[in-house]
Order: C-alpha cells, then structure tokens, then sequence
C-alpha cells in the first residue's frame, strides 16, 4: 500500500527521481525510449517510490538511561510519543517500543485513535532489562521483517558497542534515525577527588581519581565518542540527532527532529 | 664529597621507617567515595587512554607517592650533611688558636675586613664541619693566652666562645699560649674531656680504655711572633693557618719620645723613628700635636725596610701631652699612631747605704746625674734602724743602693745591690775569684752605652736570681750581674765589688771600672731605669696590657686615671706603699693620672713593637724546632649541602601538597 511519505529508495510514483544505466534483468518498462532515440543507449527511468510507511520508534529502556533529572528515559518516551503521534496524525503505521523484552508487548497502531494505547504502554514501560543493544535490536528485527522508518532512542552507553546494531537496522533497508540522548551530567560530570564508579547496568567498578585533568580526558572522550557515532552514522545514511536531556522536548522535536527531517 | 651523620643508629632506623609507613598508607590509603553512574563505559576508556598513554600517566598517579619519598630520601640526605672537601678526621681533638694581637688588625685580607675577621669567619666555619666525634677547644692568645673554651663537642659553645674574641692592640706571645694549648691538650687526653658537657658525657667512652692521640693544633695567626723553639708539643700536631698578604702596606712610627732641654726646661725637643714595614715605596705626613692641636709636621719617605728618624722642636713649659700621627692609609692602622708625655718634672730620690763608695758617689754626683737625682747616704747600721723600717714602706725613695750590705727586709722600691745579695731568693753561685767577663746584654736598658768586656775585676761571685732573673753580664764563672723582678719592683744585683774592704779596713778598688768611661754612664742607666728618672721627666711608655705601677708622693687616697680622648675615667685606689696598680691600659693614647685636681702623673701606651709592625704574613713559623707550613685555609673550607637539600625538601613539600589540592579541588 502506497503511502504519503516519500521513501528514500527508488520505485514507482509519478514523480521522477533520477536515471540510470540499464542492466539485463531490469524492467523494460521502465526505459526511456526517448532517450534511446537520441542518444541510442538505454537508460531507465527512476521515480520516487511512495510507500506505506511503518514507523518504529525504539527507546532503549536499559538501566544506564534511567539517570539524569529528568531522566533519559523520561525524555526518551517523551520524544518516542511525539514522533509515535506524528506518525499517528499521517495515518502510517507505528510502533512505539522499548528495546528488549518490554518491546514484545508493544502494540502497533495506525490513526489518532491509537494514541491512548500507545500512551498507555510507555507508561507501562520501566527501565531494566538490561539486554545490550545488539541483542535487542536484533530480537526487533526478527520480529519485524519489512522496511520502515526506525527511530532509535538511545544513549549508545552499551560496551558492546552499538555498530553492529546499526548495521543490522540499516541492512533490513529502513530509513534509521538516530536519537542520541545523553545527560548533562554524563557530558560533563560534576565529580572530583577520589571515586569509585560504580556501573547501574552490570555493576563494574571504576576507581578513578578526578582531577581536572582526568575529566578533561573524559570530556575529550566523549566528545570523541560522539563524533565518532556521528561518523558511523553519516557512513551509512543514518540520520544522527544528538539530543541532551535538559533541552525542552518542544525544541528537539520542532527544531532537531524538523531540520534531520524526522517531521515535517 | 664526604658525610657527617647527625643521627645515632636508632634515630636512622626510625626515619627509615618513614618512607615504609608512607607506602603502606599509601596502599592502604583513603577511600574512594562510591558513585554510581549509568556507564562506566566512558570512563573505562578515558581510564584506559590514561594508562596506556605512556610511563609518565603512571608516575602521575603515584606522584604524590613519588613526591613524598623523595621529600623523605631528601631530608635523610640533610641530615647527612653532605659536603665537599670537608676534612674526614675520625674522632680527633682539634685546638683552635686565634691569634687577636695588634697586627691582625691589618685589612690586607680578601673578603673581609681585617685578618682578625677572616681569622674568626675561618675558624666559625671548621666549627661548622666539625663531625660529632670531634672537640674542640678554643684559646685566644696576644701577649698573654685566654681559654675561651675547653674540649667540647657542643658548637654552640664554640661559637658563643669565638664570638666573644675580641682584637687587642697588644703583641704577640705564642709561647704562653702554646703552653696553655698543650697542657690542657694533654690534661684533656689523660681524663675527661669536658665533664660539664651532657654531650660529651653521653659520647665519653671510658679515658683509660682510650688511645691518647695528640690534638690538631690550628694557629690561626699571621705569623708576626719569633720563632718559638724551646717548647715541645707533645700532645699537638701544629697546623698553621697563614693570614694576610706578604706585599701588605705599612708604615709605622717605631719609637717616639719627648724630652726637656736640660739647660732651658721650657724647650721640649720630640724624636720619633718612622719605619717602613711595607713592601712599596711610601710616603706620608707625620703631624705632631699637643694637647690635641696641631703643633707641627713633617714628611717622610721611605722605600720598603728603611726607616728614618723626624725631630721636633717646640717651647712649651706647662706638662705637655703630645700625639704624632702618619697621615697614610696603610694596612694596618695602629701603628700609624703614636703618643708621648712630658710628665711633672720631679726628681728621684735614692737612698745610699755605704761605708763610703768614692766611685759612686763621683758617678751619682755627675752634672747630668746630679741634676736627675737627690742622693742621701746612710751607713749600713741604718737598714737595722725604725728609721728604715718607716721609709721601705713608704713610697718616698725612688732607688735604693745597697753597697756591700743588704737590709733586713727588702724595700718597696727598686734596689741595686752592689758585692752582696738581697734576702729574696738569691744565692751565691760561686766562691770569691778573679773572673773574666765574657757576655753582655747590650739590649737591656741598663747596659745602653755602657761598654764593660775589656775591665779587670778582681774577686768577684757568680749568682743565681729568683724565678725571671735576667742576665745582664756573664763572667767565665757565671752570671754577675742579673736584674729580677719583685712583687712590681726591680733587684738589681751585681756579683763584685766596686770598692772592698781590705783586711785592715781600708778601701780599695776591686775593680778598673771606675775608670771607664762605662762607669758613670750604667750609674746614670740605673738612675734613669730603675730610679725612674728615665728621659728626665718623660712620661713613661708602656705596651698595650702592660700593668702599670704608679708611684706617687700624694696624700690622696684615689687616683683619677683618664685616656686623652676618653670621656670615662677610672679610679684607682693608692694601697698603704703609695702605689696605685692600673690595668686598664688596652688601648693607645696618653694617660692622665689626677690626684685630686692636680695632674700627679702621665704615661702613655704604645705599641713600638717592630714585629707587630712587621705586618708581612709568614709562610711558615718555627714551633719547638719544626717548621710549620702554612697552610691554605681554603682547602680546609666544607661547603655543605644540607640547606640546600633542605629547601628542595620544602619545594617538594609545597609541590606535592599544590598536587594533592589540586586533584581534590
């Protein structure tokens, strides 16, 4: 079913795209004979490809994102309703869904009528769970054959790593959204002296001694880490929204979410 | 390089001990405050990064570590006292002799103000590189010697006592303090070392199980005293510390007296002799001045080891006190000056106990002598008589002479024995014979001008005097004439007779001296020395610290004694022989003495000491038959570290409590 969204890959509507070269196998159909006459070479004709769309908004829902006032899960639910809504609005499909097992249960929509539910459930949703990224998108996947639109809500705090995450959204051919979501606290941390870290998610320790030089090397760090998602993300056509927890909801979606054109 | 541990074996094992508590509080050190946050992802690679960074990242964890050891490992070097060139003597004694006589005043020295200074700051510095194992002993010396502190390990006191050295403008006498060094050196060697020291005393280990090794002697002097050869060192081992330059600079008044023209009393004629100790051509204006105002000057110019003699003629009648001065800057200062008097003209009374002496009375009634002298004489039956007894104890006879014959107690006044010996320690030497004189003292004030070798002397007796008896002639059978000291008054004695007694009881010469012109002369030699009689009415000169004997015919109990110059008098109480004693005469200048309101006396303090002028450093000096080399008193020098380390240990201290801040902050 046709939708009113256009895709990013190519197909067939009304309105034209682009060419390209033909190749044996490719739908006669699609030649442009006019072409063919002038130059005598065989070109195809591409349009934009309309489609149904589906949209997944996926909010990590681990314990590293409950942290921060509010707290990153918080704003993560708040940003997957807004987009959910929006998609609720345009008459496409939407699933709103925590990441991991919680996700099972979540219900997938279409129309304004959904809303309630869809509310209803990110409510029900609490952090833990802590399953790492790879595992639950791959559990998603599994789970939702077909292409889409993927917003992924996350903080990437995962020591797997989060690569092969997104690899695996980008290779089921959907359009992925990347919303970084991080604290101010986790950006600059208001620590000093002599401290043990202690990890929320799987409880490993880390004895540092906070002096300015360490938390320069820590900010140094994450910047680094940011950009070095930003990258992975630009590599593959992914759109990277870097999002901090104390910027009001209204800005990321009217502002952030608009200009990566999430929403429109 | 060499060490100087300042701790015993347990205060070190108790520093060591420091560094081992620090670790340990550094391994079982503070606790880290939990925090929980949602990934220790982040910091894990920021940690990470830390550490593979490089070896510095690990040294900057631990440096507050680092930093403390080495503040430790530092102070434990101060208290090593780490020097160089220090001296590495075990445990060894040292006597440090400081020479503070007038010529140490000299300001021929690098670096500090004279030598006397350099003396001090040399021996404060081997006091400060002094190890615990060493004592000390500390003896200032000019013409006499002063222990300014006996052995001890404690260089407080050392330095308290070297502070307390002050630079006389006396001469030098090596002897008295060598002999005091070695004394005490020995004493100290065969008991305890200074028993009133706790320090020592913790230190001591038991004398007698101790090996008796002779001290280090450091002579810390210029070398300006004669060669002393008849003392043995047997507990030193002289080193000497050379000070001043050899090519100083110095011109010096050597001698400076004043006299009345015998014939016109109001006429003072001054001679001075002007010598130039220095080692360039020197020139100079000497000026006179009396009572403190310019009288007259004259120039004078002296190539190097010369010296010339000035003369000043003035008409002054009233009792005159006169400086001259070198207007020169020169190396040493003191002697640039020099004062003399012209006391109250008075004359001297001696008191003659004879059976008849033609010759002496001839000698005693000469113009020049008659003029000095008031002679009285009195049969020998008048020493057995009250009327001596009242007058030896009284001041009112300058001299007096004993011909033939000796008193039942010795007076308070000079004496001058002639053919007998007085009560007091001397003794015959020799039976009655012919003698041949064969040595004379031509030094001594009494044998000035007087030419004796060539006389016949008949029968004549050797002598021997009490403790200080100077030889004045020497005769085949032994000393014949000798002058020795009593309780502040002079025996002369001579070992013949001028006139003898023959055996029918006439009078006959034993002697052909009375008809030498030598004879008149020595009887005016004694009138002028041991009568007092000296230049006429000159104020007598005295050397710096010499006692002065004041001998006056007054009713005052006191006397007022004033330096020219000086706003502070001194009173000295006259004693039942009318004589006063002063001591106070450290310092040049003219000295009044009042009686009452009435001038009674002057004298004057000079230095007039040719080797004190002599200002030229020695490079070697001649103790007990051995020479000493001078030694440079630089190589003696340690420079020590332990401040140096100390300050480092504070910068490290602030540094690593900077870091701790910092990284809590």
């Amino acid at each position: 079913m046709k939708g009113e969204r256009r895709s990013q890959r190519k197909g067939q509507s009304v309105e034209f795209a682009d060419f390209r070269s033909y190749v044996p196998g490719d739908d006669l159909r699609l030649i442009d004979w006019n072409l063919y006459a002038r130059l005598d070479q065989l070109f195809l004709k591409l349009f934009q490809e309309e489609e149904d769309l589906h949209i997944y908004s996926l909010f990590d829902a681990s314990d590293s994102m409950n942290f921060g006032d509010p707290t990153k899960l918080h704003v993560a639910k708040q940003l997957a309703a807004a987009i959910g809504y929006v998609g609720l609005c345009h008459s496409d499909r939407v699933s709103v869904a925590a990441l991991g097992k919680a996700g099972r249960s979540a219900p997938t929509l279409r129309g304004r009528a959904g809303l309630w539910k869809m509310l209803q459930y990110l409510e029900s949703v609490t952090s833990g769970g802590n399953e790492s990224l790879f595992d639950a998108v791959k559990d998603f996947s599994i789970r939702n054959a077909g292409t889409g639109v993927v917003v992924l809500i996350t903080d990437l705090l995962d020591k797997q790593g989060y690569e092969a995450a997104l690899r695996m959204l980008v290779g089921r051919r959907m359009d992925v959204f990347l919303i970084h979501i991080l604290s101010p606290e986790e950006i600059d941390p208001p620590l000093r002296g002599d401290r043990k870290l202690i990890d929320v998610e799987d409880g490993d320790a880390a004895e540092v001694t906070l002096n300015s030089y360490v938390l320069d090397r820590y900010r140094q760090t994450v910047r680094s880490f940011m950009e070095a998602a930003r990258t992975f993300c630009s590599r593959r056509s992914i759109v990277y929204i870097p999002v901090q927890t104390d910027t009001p909801i209204e800005t990321i979606v009217t502002r952030y979410l608009r200009q990566r054109g999430v929403v429109r | 390089m060499s060490w100087i541990s300042t701790l015993n074996a347990w205060q070190w094992a108790l520093l060591g001990a420091v560094p081992l508590i620090i670790l340990l509080m550094y391994f079982l050190k503070l606790r880290r405050e939990v925090v929980e946050v949602p990934s220790t992802y982040l910091w894990a690679k920021t940690i990470e990064d830390l550490h593979v960074n490089s070896l510095l990242q690990r040294l900057r964890r631990s440096l507050l570590l680092l930093l403390q050891l080495l503040a430790v490992l530092l102070a434990a070097l101060a208290l090593l006292r780490p020097g160089v060139r220090g001296e590495s003597t075990s445990q060894s004694r040292l006597v440090f002799m400081v020479d503070r006589s007038a010529s140490m005043q000299a300001t021929d020295v690098k670096d500090d103000p004279s030598r006397f200074a350099q003396a001090k700051r040399l021996v404060a510095e081997r006091i400060e590189a002094m190890q615990d194992t060493e004592s000390a002993m500390l003896i200032a010396f000019d013409s006499r010697a002063e222990v300014m502190q006996t052995f001890t390990t404690d260089r407080g006191r050392l330095r308290d006592a070297l502070d307390r050295i002050e630079v006389s403008d006396r001469t030098t006498d090596l002897l008295a303090a060598l002999r005091a060094a070695d004394g005490l050196a020995g004493a100290a060697a065969s008991t305890k070392l200074d028993s009133e020291d706790p320090t020592v005393a913790a230190n001591e280990e038991p004398a007698t199980a101790k090996r008796i090794e002779p001290a280090i002697l450091k002579l810390y002097s210029d070398g300006g005293f004669p060669s002393v050869a008849e003392v043995e060192l047997n507990n030193l081992v002289p080193q000497f510390v050379a000070l001043g330059s050899a090519t100083p600079n110095n011109l010096a008044v050597t001698a400076f007296s004043a006299e009345r023209n015998p014939d016109r009393p109001s006429e003072l004629q001054t001679f001075a002799t002007v010598s130039n100790f220095g080692s360039s051509r020197a020139a100079a204006t000497a000026t006179l001045s009396i009572g403190g105002e310019f009288a007259d000057a004259a120039k004078v110019d002296l190539e190097p080891g010369e010296q010339t003699g000035i003369s000043f003629k003035l008409e002054n009648d009233a009792a005159v006190t006169m400086a001259l001065k070198l207007d020169v800057d020169d190396d040493l200062k003191i002697d640039n000056e020099a004062f003399a008097g012209l006391a109250p003209a008075h004359t001297v009374k001696i008191l003659l106990a004879t059976d008849g002496n033609k010759p002496l009375e001839l000698a005693l009634g000469t113009f020049k002598a008659g003029k000095i002298c008031e002679v009285e004489m009195v049969p020998p039956s008048y020493l057995e008589s009250d009327g001596y007894k009242s007058r030896a104890s009284s001041a009112g006879v300058d001299l007096m002479i004993f011909d033939r014959c000796s008193p039942p107690f010795m007076p308070a006044t000079n004496t001058f024995s002639i053919g007998s010996l007085p009560k007091n320690g001397w003794e015959w030497a020799s039976e009655p014979q012919p003698i041949v004189l064969i040595d004379a003292d031509r030094t001594h004030p009494l044998m000035r001008y007087v030419e004796m070798l060539q006389l016949l002397v008949y029968r004549g007796r050797a002598l021997t005097g009490p403790v200080g008896t100077i030889e004045l002639l020497g005769a085949d059978v032994g000393t014949v004439l000798a002058v020795a000291p009593r309780d502040g008054y002079q025996d002369l004695v001579l070992g013949f007779e001028v006139v003898s007694q023959a055996n029918d009881g006439s009078l006959q010469v034993n002697t052909n001296w009375y008809a030498e012109r030598s004879w008149p002369v020595f009887v005016l030699n004694v009138l002028k020395y041991l009568a007092g009689a000296a230049e006429g009415s000159a104020a007598q000169s005295h050397q710096p610290g010499e006692t002065v004997r004041l001998r006056l015919e007054t009713a005052a109990k006191s006397l007022e004694i004033t330096r020219e110059g000086d706003a502070k008098s001194n009173t000295v109480t006259i004693d039942s022989g009318s004589i006063a004693e002063f001591t106070a005469t450290e310092r040049l200048g003219n000295y009044r003495v009042e009686a009452g309101d009435k001038l009674a006396d002057l004298f004057t303090v000079n230095l007039f000491d040719r080797r004190e002028s002599t200002i030229a450093a020695s490079d070697e000096v001649l103790i007990g038959y051995q020479t000493i080399a001078a030694t440079t008193a630089l190589t003696q020098q340690r420079h020590e570290y332990w401040r140096w380390l100390l300050v480092v240990m504070l910068g490290i201290l602030v540094t690593e409590w900077w870091i701790y801040a910092k990284r809590l902050g």
